[in-house]
């Protein structure tokens, strides 16, 4: 179904072809280990681009030309992916069988996306200095008010602590400071030496035919010059010592995260009956700590786990009332007792099978997950296709799962509580 | 059931008002694994006060949310969402100001869960215990709220936008409203709301249309019952109250919920068509691609996460903007003087088509998402529409009528703004 198409060195197009949707999604992505001295340059970069181009040479006109191709929209792409720092854009248009008398929108969408990547305006070697300084002011803000959501907060305040020797503690975005030192020359050659250097993936999904897409690419492509060096491998967690810390602030509802560590990754055959495992345990409405700690309890409102497959981290969180923590972390642990001792009852290990499974059915129902399976998963080290995946979850066992829950152990704790009690 | 083809958005429709009332409408879609279903009510967190049987009631703050969350429980301690997950389901549901919906989506066994959706929401079952044990859970949903600046900042503002319209409500109710509710409100409110003549069925999905509808009549069977009646609304002047609104909360930067108050839409074909010209006006006057923004983006009164358009509730309506911004003032004063440039001097034909094919195109791309669709069918169901002829509604819509929107509505008189600021600025 992925159809897989080399465009120039280090250049990859793949493309899901489906007329089941009324629009195309196509994302450009450029691939960067994540480092310190240059995720927040990185980070920056796409924002600057969809600023201006020299045919469009400011915002409006760039508003101007998507709207006349039908409202299509692109937006940046900053994403972690493991070790990883994916930057560029991600565009989705209206296909071409819908707009009125026959106007066409794939080839001019494509154009636009590599004139935005490939044709910024420049000034003295360096992109122009006050779209830089208003779009590094933005991202400040943007890292700023990561803030706002308490939940979303205290879950980055968690992975700081717990990966201190690991990629995954450093922020996706960079860091204010990184921002703030950044010079648009510096950052212009920086564009320049990625587009030169790096791994690029080009994913489509949509009604065209995978040549079609390749043809109006091409030319484009070739205009780049191309000296790509390889990409080293994902690794899994890098450890140090766990520590608790707790912080204040004013807020009403108290925040608990609990990080924990296993040696499985998404790269291990393990990673089937991981999932399953997170799922009975913390993942969705019939989970033991929502049944437990919400449901029986009414600890919370809100209580969840996810299970990071790249470094093989599973984070706990819990919107709680301040004076409940321990009470909390006490529950957490104690159920995470019961399935070492694999009191999982059938129905919870067929209910977690099953949810793993409908989600993975539903993988190919919505360009987004498509493109998210294809695009993402498989570069942080996942090599099953969903059908395989699938295949792996239907064979998982109850020893498998408790397998899965003793291998995991508590790293560090983060809880954010209130000024006043 | 009446199967209607919609050639401009290659889609179909399946409908039918069965003789129990409920209205069932099915999208097929052909090729997808996942089918969603939604079993809705046209009641929401406004409708406190109502008649029902002849007696009126004035339900407690937040019932409807309250109802929402006992739903889920099953005589016989069954476990509703268990069951959904034993079918590899996936189910939950949320609460408006006007309306509360149901759902589940699936892979597998979609009859058996079609089946449970319209069993649970269709059997209500409270007990003293059970009702009170949801408190807990509630007051930390409120807690949770309180920290939320988007829910605080919206709260803010349509207090100071509507004097008496029940919107001022917070959806959840308060700690102490809640403590009123008893399983007897509940069973009132669900004899009065959740009857079939007063809901509506939206499935989308590779499924049976046929099949749905024996379903729906096999489960809620075919007698017709009262609908409770809601208290008329009062509709209120479009002066607001109060002009701004302050608060202080831990947030990085302030924040702003921008709004002026408009004359409720109604119902029907006609409220549609305010809707999208309110819409294009929003578009024309602080979209993206519109002077202004480009404008107060360049001077960095306002960033990426600016934002807007026009919001309606029964009997509420606004054009509501928001984002960060250390100048909310400005960002009101700009608007109203823009819109009144463009209340005088009209909207240029060519920025008006490409407007227009903007939002078109915007709307159609949003029918690939299965839960927005499955939304907007029931929201303008209720509003009295048809959501997929929405194309041919934009066909009809004229420039000058965005003119007169922003020439008659956008001003200081009929605004209100919300400010959340950060308290580290008064820590010293």
């Amino acid at each position: 179904m992925i159809h897989t198409i080399s465009l120039a060195p280090g250049v990859t197009l793949r493309c899901f072809p489906d007329s089941r949707f009324k629009q195309g999604c196509i994302s450009f992505q450029i691939i960067r280990p994540m480092n310190l001295q240059e995720a927040a340059q990185n980070a920056l970069i796409p924002s600057v681009l969809l600023r201006a181009t020299r045919n469009h040479p400011d915002l409006r006109s760039i508003t101007h030309k998507l709207d006349e191709l039908y409202g299509a929209a692109v937006s940046t792409v900053v994403r972690r992916v493991g070790d990883y720092q994916t930057t560029g854009l991600y565009c989705s248009f209206l296909d071409d069988r819908f707009t009125l008398s026959g106007d066409e929108i794939l080839r001019p969408v494509l154009e636009f996306l590599m004139e935005l990547v490939l044709d910024s305006p420049t000034e003295n070697g360096g992109f122009l200095p006050e779209i830089v300084e208003s779009e590094k002011k933005n991202l400040i803000s943007t890292i700023e008010s990561q803030r706002n959501d308490k939940r979303v907060y205290a879950m980055d305040q968690l992975f700081r602590l717990m990966c201190r020797e690991d990629s995954f503690g450093l922020s996706r975005l960079g860091e204010k400071e990184q921002v703030a030192a950044i010079q648009p020359v510096a950052l212009y050659e920086h564009h320049q030496e990625i587009l030169k250097q790096s791994q690029i993936h080009i994913f489509y999904v949509g009604h065209a035919q995978p040549e079609q897409v390749a043809d109006i690419l091409r030319p484009m492509l070739a205009r780049m010059e191309r000296n790509p060096v390889d990409l080293p491998q994902q690794t899994p967690f890098h450890t140090c010592p766990g520590e608790n810390k707790t912080e204040t602030m004013e807020v009403s509802q108290g925040k608990l995260c609990m990080g924990f560590t296993s040696p499985i990754t998404n790269r291990d055959e393990e990673f089937a009956a991981m999932q399953v495992f997170n799922t009975l345990y913390g993942s969705g409405m019939t989970s033991k700590l929502f049944m437990r700690i919400r449901e029986q309890l009414s600890l919370c409102y809100g209580i969840g786990s996810g299970f990071y497959g790249s470094k093989g981290i599973l984070a706990v969180s819990a919107g709680i009332d301040f004076d409940k923590v321990d009470k909390t972390k006490q529950e957490v642990l104690a159920l995470l007792e019961d399935c070492r001792q694999g009191k999982i009852s059938t129905e919870e290990l067929e209910a977690g099978r099953e949810a793993v499974l409908s989600t993975l059915r539903a993988t190919h129902d919505s360009p987004g997950s498509i493109e998210n399976y294809y695009a993402t998963a498989a570069l942080s080290g996942m090599k099953m296709t969903p059908a395989e995946y699938m295949a792996a979850v239907e064979q998982v066992g109850l020893s498998d799962v408790v397998a899965c829950a003793r291998s995991l152990c508590l790293h560090s704790t983060y809880f954010l509580k209130g000024a006043t009690e | 059931m009446n199967a209607l083809y919609y050639p401009k958005l290659d889609e179909t429709v399946c409908r039918e008002t069965l003789e129990n009332g409920l209205t069932v409408a099915v999208v097929p879609r052909k090729g997808f694994t996942k089918s969603l279903a939604y079993f809705v009510t046209d009641y929401g967190a406004i409708h406190k006060d109502y008649c029902f049987g002849g007696e009126t009631y004035h339900a407690p703050a937040g019932v409807a949310h309250y109802l929402e969350h006992k739903l889920f429980d099953m005589p016989g301690d069954r476990d509703v969402s268990a069951e959904f997950a034993a079918m590899g389901a996936m189910t939950n549901a949320f609460t408006s100001y006007d309306m509360t919906a149901y759902y589940f989506s699936t892979t597998e066994h979609f009859p058996e869960c079609l089946r449970l959706l319209l069993e649970f929401v269709s059997t209500p079952y409270f007990t003293q215990q059970s009702v009170e044990k949801e408190q807990g859970i509630i007051d930390q949903e409120i807690d949770m709220n309180l920290d939320a600046p988007d829910s605080v900042i919206f709260e803010n503002l349509v207090t100071s936008l509507y004097e008496t319209h029940p919107i001022r409500v917070p959806i959840l109710g308060s700690h102490q409203s809640i403590r009123e509710i008893t399983p007897e409100v509940l069973y009132s409110c669900h004899r009065a709301f959740y009857t079939p003549g007063n809901m509506l069925l939206c499935v989308i999905g590779d499924v049976d249309a046929e099949e749905v509808k024996q379903i729906a009549l096999e489960v809620l069977g075919t007698e017709k019952r009262e609908v409770g009646q809601k208290l008329p609304i009062a509709e209120e002047a479009l002066t607001t109250p109060e002009k701004e609104a302050r608060c202080k909360m831990e947030v990085a930067m302030p924040m702003f919920n921008l709004a002026f108050k408009c004359p409720a839409v109604g119902k029907g074909e006609e409220a549609i068509r305010q809707e999208m010209i309110a819409d294009l006006a929003a578009e024309a006057l602080f979209g993206e691609s519109s002077q202004l923004y480009l404008e107060l983006y360049q001077e960095g009164i306002i960033d990426t996460s600016f934002g807007g358009g026009f919001e309606t509730i029964d009997g509420c309506a606004m054009l509501l903007c928001s984002g960060d911004s250390n100048k909310p003032e400005v960002i009101r004063e700009r608007l109203i003087w823009q819109a009144e440039i463009l209340g005088r001097e009209g909207i240029g034909e060519e920025d008006f088509l490409r407007m227009k094919r903007s939002a078109f195109g915007r709307r159609v791309r949003g029918l690939d998402s299965f839960d927005s669709t499955c939304f907007r069918i029931c929201a303008y169901h209720f509003g009295g529409f048809d959501y997929f002829r929405f194309p041919e509604v934009y066909e009809t819509i004229s420039r000058e009528e965005i003119q007169d929107f922003l020439k008659n509505y956008v001003n200081y008189e009929n605004s209100s703004l919300s400010v959340i600021d950060p308290v580290e600025q008064e820590a010293v």
